[in-house]
């Protein structure tokens, strides 16, 4: 460790107060990096993050936490011999430390017959990935939003538990390719459980702006629900029409874009084989990116810098793209794949104006607010298994009748998304397992619900 | 430059300024070497270097916390101030106080013992391992895919508290993997080897005896994925002591997190069944069952000497002859139940996490029995080794639990492997159903480094041992949506 921080200038476009790498002093120390660098190739990254998380519960403060946290890699490459270090001290000497460490290891480990030396320069359109006001939130304003929310739950006779995040980060990659990308981007977060005894509701959001999260109005919803599961009823496990809210919906997408790589799909040892280019969901659904999309966190570019692209995946139901590294991209004559980080799942036709009016038009059925714990249980049918959670309600003759106790479920994405009765428009989806999406909520038939828990 | 020392000086003389009444520095070097093969190929080697410190302060009952990678004393500064001001500011939101229970001062300093160093160790000999073992697993027919691995970390800490507690740590953990993946027929099955996560040194690799084994995994793994699904109904297990770490660790582990029954984690991981009124009386499983804390057996993942509250490892029981009778605590909760000492469970995953309440070293004592007599005493059974698919609701009643390899016993005899395994149950009549423990000669340790919990999310370090164990009558399903 070392006082003699690099003297990378003190060029303009500061990102915030915390002092975060800006573009220019990124530029001079990847000049330093490549300068330094015997390698054949050489890829640099960093992570330069500032950020802070309040966290609530039993209606007050448990945990209070800020991190500044700068973290740099370098890849060295002698032909096909690659060697990657790591180090969060950004002094000169320990960037030549970190530069002789991942040469030591390129010189010494096995040639990579995959190995892709790092892309050129590539043009980048200017995505909007920050928004000052969380940038400059300090732990104050996640304080003052915590207060809002326990507020609101006390008022109600609740108990709440939750968190208020934000975080601004400074990214940036470079190469000697000529590779160059920087970027600056915030994300704040907030998810509440409002608790009355064993009744629990919950809602969440995330958003690059924090006052964008809408508090008040989710943790209104929380509470909604948490006054409506009070005293839950057990009724048998088996298969039913399910309305699923969008963050339940959101489970069931990411194992599906997990699990798209193309490397599996060639090996076969990917769900999807057999699949590309068939219906594999509801003619009606099309899974998209939208990196513009001013609700979703798309970024400009990919870890590999490869720039932001709006991709359709899967089109009317049927499987479009599989997601290409690079080497299996060269392998198979295509592009290599970027980011698939602003999903989007839009329905075609008759929309259903909201949750209110799926539930109409069910003559029995059962409601989901979120599932939990969601794994793999059947690799090759990608048959997943979870539990729902803080709210599940039995619907009878297009009423809520009763909440119910919770569930576990067997079902695959395939199989659930070929049941689609009806949907609305996408909206906000936000679960504790996955990343931000717009989704609509669906009704699906046949959902199996494989076991009752005790609560 | 800004020595060890004089960050701790000026850490801690901020916060006595302060008026706060504790506070903790937290510095670390961490050190970390990654290699992965994946389809007879090294496709990463990655060596990281991670430090940085964290302090936390305690101001009238509340927490604040800050920490940075950047070591100059500006930042000293300005990270101790905002720890500092952030607690002040979450003061204004507490109804009820922080109060620490009392631990003596320790200043001590703790080494991992190890024979070989692991970071001395040849890269070449290292990816040479590595290359080999995957090449064996592809000379078998069938075997479609294969992955190696092998993961190393120091880490070098010091903590230092207002109350006079100052802590050194030079601590190793070691772990190395392979696995096969064979396709049959549109369907594809893995079968794997590790050895387990320990804090020794690179002789935990080479006694794994790699090669030896690479043969017999890729054997496994064309059986598996040609052998028969299933049928559901109900069987007696017989559950390996690798499969049993994970199903220790989610059934027992998590609801003895104090933190989790008092609802701190709420929101995200959930609560707990065992809440504080069933304490010393719930029966939680069949007399068989003793599920036991222990942070003091050297070489175990949570055995660290202290915890990040600066308190020393302990042993004690979570489950005595099937009755709740322990929690894993800190300094924050023991004292909300009543109790006047820490377990000494407050662990953060590095210098920019705060401690939390983390599952110890739980483990099933062993029993009397002898394994060959615990299969010829089932009629209809499987036999379930390493991990697999695996969920738990968010207050750990219902369960489910895949594996790695599963062999079906007819009439006191272990026959042909499985596929598609999945049992499932409540907790606690899970527990019930256990009737026999297989003696010491049995026991082995198995560990996990990402342990999820906690908002901004953290990895919990901990190993769980135990000898095989026997249930009777537990419902079984194949894993497969149309099931």
């Amino acid at each position: 460790m070392t006082d003699q921080r690099m003297n990378t200038g003190d060029a303009g476009d500061a990102v915030n107060a915390e002092g975060l790498i800006t573009r220019e002093q990124f530029r001079r120390l990847a000049d330093l990096v490549l300068k330094t660098s015997e390698g054949d190739q050489t890829f640099l990254s960093l992570h330069d993050a500032s950020g802070g998380t309040t966290r609530f519960a039993n209606n007050q403060i448990v945990q209070n936490v800020n991190t500044h946290r700068v973290s740099l890699a370098v890849t060295v490459a002698f032909g096909r011999q690659q060697g990657t270090a790591t180090a969060t001290d950004f002094g000169e000497d320990a960037i030549r430390d970190m530069v002789r460490r991942a040469t030591a290891i390129a010189r010494v480990s096995p040639e990579d017959p995959e190995y892709m030396k790092p892309l050129p320069p590539q043009d980048y359109v200017p995505l909007d990935t920050m928004q000052q006001d969380t940038a400059l939130a300090d732990p104050d304003k996640r304080i003052a939003y915590a207060a809002e929310a326990i507020q609101l739950c006390q008022a109600n006779g609740l108990t709440a538990a939750g968190i208020v995040a934000s975080s601004v980060a400074a990214v940036g990659l470079a190469a000697k390719t000529g590779l160059f990308a920087y970027e600056p981007r915030t994300e704040a977060k907030f998810s509440i459980t409002a608790m009355g005894g064993e009744a629990t509701g919950w809602a969440a959001n995330a958003h690059r702006s924090i006052d964008a999260l809408g508090v008040s109005a989710r943790t209104r919803v929380a509470i909604h629900k948490a006054k409506q599961t009070a005293n839950p009823r057990e009724i048998p496990p088996g298969r039913y029409t399910v309305i699923l809210e969008p963050s339940a919906i959101a489970c069931l997408i990411g194992p599906m874009i997990w699990t798209m790589d193309a490397k599996s799909f060639y090996k076969r040892t990917s769900p999807y084989e057999g699949k590309l280019g068939r219906l594999i969901m509801d003619r009606r659904l099309t899974l998209s990116n939208q990196t513009r999309h001013p609700d979703l966190l798309g970024n400009g570019f990919n870890s590999e810098g490869l720039p932001a692209e709006d991709l359709v995946w899967i089109h009317n139901g049927v499987l479009k793209q599989l997601r290409y590294d690079r080497y299996t991209a060269q392998e198979h004559h295509v592009h290599p794949s970027p980011a698939f980080d602003a999903p989007y799942l839009s329905g075609e036709g008759a929309e259903a104006a909201n949750i209110e009016e799926l539930i109409r038009s069910t003559p029995r059925g059962i409601l989901v607010t979120n599932f939990w714990y969601i794994r793999d249980v059947n690799p090759t049918d990608m048959t997943l298994t979870g539990m729902t959670r803080d709210g599940v309600f039995l619907i009878e003759d297009g009423h809520i009748t009763a909440p119910l106790v919770n569930f576990r479920w067997h079902e695959s994405p395939f199989r659930a998304f070929s049941n689609v009765e009806a949907f609305t428009a996408p909206t906000d989806a936000v679960s504790n397992e996955n990343w931000k999406m717009q989704l609509p909520a669906m009704k699906i038939a046949d959902f199996n619900f494989s076991s009752v828990t005790r609560f | 430059m800004i020595d060890r020392d004089e960050v701790i000086e000026l850490v801690l003389s901020r916060v006595r300024g302060s008026g706060a009444e504790y506070g903790d520095v937290r510095m670390l070097e961490s050190r970390s070497q990654v290699i992965y093969g994946e389809d007879r190929r090294i496709a990463r080697v990655q060596d990281s270097e991670d430090s940085g410190f964290g302090v936390r302060v305690l101001y009238r009952g509340a927490w604040g916390f800050a920490s940075s990678s950047v070591l100059t004393a500006g930042e000293v500064r300005r990270v101790s101030d905002l720890a500092i001001a952030i607690a002040k500011g979450s003061a204004t939101l507490v109804n009820d106080p922080v109060t620490l229970c009392p631990e003596p001062i320790h200043v001590d300093s703790v080494v991992t013992s190890a024979r070989v160093d692991p970071f001395s160790v040849p890269l070449e000999e290292k990816t040479h391992l590595l290359l080999e073992t995957m090449e064996i697993l592809h000379k078998q027919a069938g075997v479609a895919r294969s992955s190696a691995g092998l993961w190393a970390r120091r880490d070098k800490k010091v903590f230092a508290s207002t109350e006079g507690s100052k802590l050194q740590f030079d601590l190793l953990a070691v772990e190395g993997d392979f696995e096969a993946t064979a396709v049959h027929d549109g369907r594809f099955a893995s079968r794997g080897f590790n050895t387990p996560h320990l804090r020794t040194g690179y002789e935990l690799i080479t006694d794994a005896q790699f090669l030896t084994e690479a043969p017999r995994v890729a054997a496994q793994a064309v059986e598996k994925v040609k052998a028969p699904e299933v049928t559901a109904g109900p069987y007696d297990l017989l559950l390996d002591p690798e499969h049993l770490s994970l199903t220790i660790h989610e059934s027992c582990g998590h609801p003895s997190e104090l933190d989790r029954a008092l609802g701190y984690e709420a929101n995200y991981a959930g609560t707990s069944f065992l809440t504080p009124d069933k304490l010393g009386s719930f029966r939680y499983g069949s007399s068989h069952i003793n599920l036991v804390a222990d942070n003091t057996e050297p070489e175990t993942l949570a055995a660290t000497g202290y915890d990040d509250d600066g308190v020393a490892c302990q042993r004690w029981d979570i489950i005595r002859e099937g009755v709740f009778v322990g929690y894993c605590t800190n300094r924050e909760v023991a004292p909300k139940i009543g109790q006047s000492r820490s377990r000494g469970s407050n662990r953060a995953d590095g210098w920019g996490s705060v401690p939390m309440v983390r599952i110890a070293n739980i483990g099933l004592e062993s029993g009397q029995s002898n394994v060959d007599d615990m299969i010829a005493d089932i009629k209809h059974g499987i036999y379930i080794e390493g991990h697999g698919s695996f969920s738990i609701d968010q207050r750990r009643y219902n369960f489910q639990f895949g594996g790695d390899a599963f062999w079906l016993i007819e009439n006191g005899k272990r026959t042909h492997m499985l596929r598609d395994v999945i049992y499932h149950g409540i907790t606690p009549e899970f527990w019930g159903t256990c009737d026999a423990v297989a003696d010491r000669s049995h026991r082995r340790r198995y560990g996990f480094i990402t342990c999820g919990k906690g908002q901004p999310g953290q990895s919990g370090w901990m190993t769980h041992a135990a000898a095989h164990a026997r249930f009777r009558n537990v419902s079984v399903i194949p894993g497969r949506a149309g099931a």
